[in-house]
């Protein structure tokens, strides 16, 4: 530069050299893939041609007048919108380019000015301190009109998710375990991550015709120095936009005291806000932001990150925060599936946060983010305990009555229906987790043939879960004074985890070998049951001489009548009782049929003389019909009702 | 304070609860170890109030200031856990007194966390002001100076300004909420630049007050007394009145949601030796928050002050300008420019490693919070 100050040409000639380099300047400069830094030489380069160019004019009288002629079109074209209360890029295309040029223009003969300013010209100097006051004016009025773009043309966008976000049954966990009705759940398909949202899609924040308007904006501010300005502004309506668009999604801000004091369902609801809201803010929002700032501050080195970073900041600590204030809550169990399902978004989320935030400067979010995300495994991990210890610590004073499903077991197999849909979270938060109940798990032998399912890690927590389920229920069981009513509840329960493993997705993790030792489990305590109820009732009918034709009459009608007794009695206990599982009802009504109906018609068929007597109070076929009506969890009585 | 003082100290509580703890004495050698914290305090507290009040660097309020009281108080916060904690039987904490205090402690570093975040979105206040003095001493430093660039720089400096000055009460929030898609009419921009830091993000939650917390974070903030003053409820004291007073310097010192009617008064036992100098810190702020409660709320961050006060002189000059300019006057605004560019260096040297720092807290009083449900739930001691 300094050259070309020293070596103002004083001949004719010299005229053409500068023209020629003129020329060569501007070919270059329309040059698409220049660097910045060569740009701005070339357009500073450019002024300074311009001004030799006028002072060798001046030497034939014209010069300076020459460049005031200039700068006074200029200003007349930015004093017009001055008084002006339209918008000029609201008035047309034609309007703002003319703006363009002219603050172009005058910036150009600012810097021209400059670079001669070595000569102390009196006149100069004026010109340059008035051309600098129009140059104020025109920047200081396309602030307002950026700003006004960028909030006319701001285009909020409804979240495509809105309606297909994953709907997961919510479970409320209560201390009772009695809320929970045992209900089909079907809703795994509305959990994809993979295809629903992870595709980035890219919104326009702002409306694609008016990104040029935008750049050429910049272009004109960064080119005169007024860059900082020029983010100031653009800061401020984005990072407002975002706020908006971050209410617009329902969320809202809150101290971690409240978070800490909310109630569950409140805060379940808000966990599911902010699952859903995180990835909107960050697949769609912010990836469309960091797109919008690369279009128009790209090229202008760390101005776009700087920008991008200052509008999300806020909104994204704010995210973080209530994350953090869940995490540090009480590790409820209910808390887990909900804790599961931010964690699982975050660590989906992390590779679009180092993206975004990949400058130095943005190391700060990125490590938030990471922080989170671990707290919230360790979170998940105590909730995990909290629900194991939950199961274990369940109590009762009072044994459930009719000796059917345990609300403890619905509670509990529901619950963890819904972890196989978590497996790869799960076993890798599990990974190093020992269950306190360790001892009580006896691993089984897979043998060779096992999956690897049921080995990982979570199968085994699984395990150890309804392991420890399956202790306290015997715990439960022990209430019952009656022992047939024990085996009675524990079939029942038994049998009703065995059909939630093998009904779901579970059945992967248990594997066959645990299924069948459970079958077998359930058909004992119903043999237990036959044996408990019906041994002592069959015992009436058993003969005693098989060598021998016949029992004397007395002894006939003596076992007849205690027959009946023992069968009113088991009958008015066990109508009471409860089968839940229609088929496994069935199953025991007629494996006890045939104990007790064919010990009893085999009873009157060797007695066939003595049957017409009075003392045969039941009919074969009443006795068989009577068995039907067990197990149905209402209690009734042969002796008042006395149907036949 | 160094590193290793403090790591000594945790050695030596360590060391001597190994050695010690099934022995006689042992109430004496905690005796020790409190005495031995408290003069630490003390002596950390003195070196704190010794800054300068106006001093290019390290001034007292200054960003490097409150950076040093956040760190006193991460340092304390680690030995007053170590003493509480360390080694020691869950039975003993929770066992009455602590059993109320232990809790109510717990209570006041929730309400510190909320305090940290309102605070990190105060700093973005500050920078955002930072950013707007940097437009004006660039302005004002342009050779040839003239009429234009004395526009831009006030216009910088008058958003400066009333960013500095929107006060922070919930009402102007709404407001600017409400108002932000509305405008679109020249007329409607003019205050709006420096309206964003008032909106959403601004807030830690609706109707949250930081001044209200502080006024909670006192309730049953009492120092022991007789033969609890030399046993557990003392430390539980310590940390308490030092998260209550570290917060509240950065309420007073940095903008954030609203701060009308904070208290300037906390209730700092005087009795003991070791809260002199904090009580004296205590008194100084407070003497400058009534004075300055009334003019606006910029906060008393040295160099916000700094910034406010070189601002208003350099927007008289602004409006006054005219060109070419009296050689006396623009050699005085050249020296309050460079003062003002110095303050932008050191608010942008300081301002992001502060705004860590105040993380950092947060993350620590997490942390802390956690460690003592751990002790007080699972009953076993921290190893």
């Amino acid at each position: 530069m300094d050259g070309c100050q020293s070596g103002v040409p004083t001949y004719e000639g010299d005229l053409h050299v500068v023209a020629a380099a003129h020329h060569i300047v501007k070919a270059l400069g329309a040059t698409k893939n220049l660097s910045d830094d060569l740009r701005k030489i070339l357009i500073d380069l450019d002024s300074h041609l311009s001004m030799i160019t006028s002072n060798i004019d001046s030497k034939g009288g014209r010069g300076l007048v020459d460049v005031e002629e200039r700068l006074d079109q200029a200003e007349r074209k930015i004093m017009r919108w001055e008084t002006d209360p339209m918008m000029i890029w609201d008035s047309g295309p034609k309007e703002a380019s003319d703006y363009l040029e002219a603050v172009d223009e005058t910036g150009k003969l600012v810097d021209g000015l400059r670079g001669l300013s070595v000569h102390e010209n009196r006149k100069q100097k004026e010109i340059l301190h008035r051309a600098m006051n129009i140059l104020q004016m025109a920047m200081s009025r396309l602030e307002e009109e950026l700003i006004h773009i960028l909030v006319r043309h701001g285009q909020q966008f409804e979240p495509k998710h809105m309606y297909s976000r994953s709907i997961r049954k919510d479970i409320v966990y209560d201390e009772s375990f009695v809320s929970v009705e045992d209900e089909p759940i079907k809703e795994t398909s509305s959990r994809n991550y993979s295809n629903d949202e992870s595709g980035e899609c890219i919104v326009d924040l702002v409306h694609a015709d008016v990104i040029p308007d935008i750049k050429s904006i910049a272009k004109v501010m960064f080119t005169s120095n007024y860059g900082p300005e020029f983010c100031e502004a653009f800061i401020s309506v984005q990072k407002e936009a975002l706020e908006q668009y971050f209410s617009f999604l329902g969320t809202e801000n809150l101290s971690i005291e409240d978070v800490l004091k909310m109630e569950w369902t409140c805060l379940s609801s808000k966990m599911n806000k902010w699952t859903w809201s995180m990835k909107i803010i960050v697949r769609v929002y912010l990836a469309s932001e960091k797109q919008l700032c690369d279009q128009v501050l790209g090229g202008l080195g760390s101005v776009s990150s700087y920008c991008f970073l200052e509008i999300s900041k806020a909104t994204i600590l704010c995210l973080l925060n209530f994350g953090e204030a869940v995490a540090m809550g009480p590790h409820r169990p209910e808390k887990l599936l909900r804790l599961l399902d931010m964690y699982e978004t975050l660590a989906c989320l992390l590779r679009d946060i180092d993206t975004l935030f990949s400058e130095e400067a943005g190391s700060f979010i990125q490590l938030q983010f990471h922080e989170l995300l671990e707290r919230l495994g360790e979170s998940a991990i105590a909730a995990f305990e909290a629900f194991r210890v939950a199961i274990s610590s369940n109590g009762s004073l009072y044994p459930f009555a009719g000796g059917g499903v345990h609300p403890l077991n619905k509670y509990v197999m529901n619950y963890i229906r819904m972890f196989p849909e978590y497996c790869n979270t799960l076993n890798l938060l599990l990974k190093n987790q020992h269950p306190g109940v360790a001892d009580q798990v006896t691993e089984p032998d897979y043998g060779l043939d096992a999956s690897l399912l049921t080995s990982c890690p979570m199968a085994y927590h699984l395990r150890s879960i309804t392991s420890c389920l399956e202790s306290n229920l015997h715990k439960k069981s022990q209430l019952y004074k009656d022992e047939a009513l024990q085996h009675i509840f524990l079939m029942n329960n038994i049998h009703y985890l065995v059909q939630k493993v093998k009904g779901s997705e579970l059945r992967l993790f248990f594997g066959d070998e645990w299924i069948r030792k459970h079958n077998a489990m359930f058909q004992q305590h119903a043999m237990n049951y036959e044996r408990a109820t019906w041994s002592s009732v069959v015992s009436f009918l058993k003969d005693d001489n098989p060598g021998s034709s016949s029992m004397s009459k007395s002894t006939f009608k003596e076992r007849c009548k205690g027959f009946s007794v023992a069968f009113e009695e088991v009958y008015k206990t066990q109508t009471s009782w409860s089968i839940p599982d229609p088929e496994l009802r069935e199953d025991l009504r007629i494996s006890t049929s045939l104990k007790v109906v064919l010990a009893y018609r085999t009873f009157l068929g060797r007695n066939l003389a003595y049957t017409d007597d009075k003392c045969v109070k039941h009919t074969v076929e009443h006795v068989e019909n009577s068995l039907l009506d067990l197990f149905e969890g209402s209690s009734r009585s042969l002796r008042n009702s006395r149907r036949w | 304070m160094t590193g290793t003082d403090q790591s000594s100290f945790l050695g030596r509580i360590s060391i001597r609860r190994n050695q010690v703890n099934a022995m006689e004495g042992y109430h004496e050698q905690e005796i020790e170890d409190l005495e031995l914290f408290q003069k630490q305090l003390s002596d950390r507290f003195a070196e704190l109030l010794s800054a300068p009040d106006d001093a290019p660097t390290e001034a007292f309020l200054s960003i490097s200031w409150i950076r040093k009281l956040v760190d006193v108080f991460l340092c304390c916060e680690t030995e007053c856990k170590a003493i509480l904690l360390m080694e020691r039987d869950a039975a003993q904490i929770s066992k009455p007194p602590l059993d109320r205090l232990i809790p109510e402690l717990l209570e006041r570093v929730v309400k510190a966390m909320d305090i940290c975040n309102a605070v990190t979105n105060g700093l973005e206040l500050v920078r955002h002001c930072q950013k707007l003095a940097e437009i004006a001493v660039s302005a004002l430093e342009q050779k040839p100076f003239g009429e234009g660039q004395a526009r831009r720089a006030k216009k910088a400096l008058v958003s400066l300004m009333s960013a500095m000055h929107v006060d922070d009460k919930e009402s102007s929030v709404q407001k600017t909420a409400e108002r932000s898609w509305s405008f679109g009419r020249r007329s409607g921009n003019k205050d709006r630049h420096h309206g964003h830091y008032r909106s959403l993000s601004w807030q830690v939650a609706k109707h949250w007050s930081a001044s209200k917390q502080i006024h909670a974070m006192t309730m049953n903030l009492a120092a022991p007394r007789g033969p609890e003053a030399s046993c557990l409820p003392a430390p539980v004291y310590i940390l308490s009145l030092i998260i209550v007073f570290v917060m509240w310097v950065l309420i007073a010192a940095i903008p954030c949601q609203e701060r009308s009617g904070l208290t300037t008064h906390l209730p700092i036992n005087k009795h003991v030796n070791w809260t002199h100098s904090l009580a004296s810190i205590h008194d100084k702020i407070g003497e400058e928050w009534k004075k300055k409660e009334k003019k606006g709320m910029a906060g008393l961050l040295y160099e916000m002050q700094k910034m406010e006060k070189l601002g208003q002189s350099l927007i008289e000059f602004t409006d006054s300008y005219q060109f070419p300019g009296e050689k006396e006057k623009l050699d005085e605004v050249a020296a309050q420019v460079a003062e003002l560019a110095e303050v932008c260096r050191r608010m942008d040297e300081g301002l992001v490693p502060l705004q860590m720092l105040i993380r950092e807290a947060f993350h620590r009083l997490v942390r802390n919070r956690t460690e003592f449900l751990d002790v007080l739930e699972q009953g076993g001691p921290v190893v």
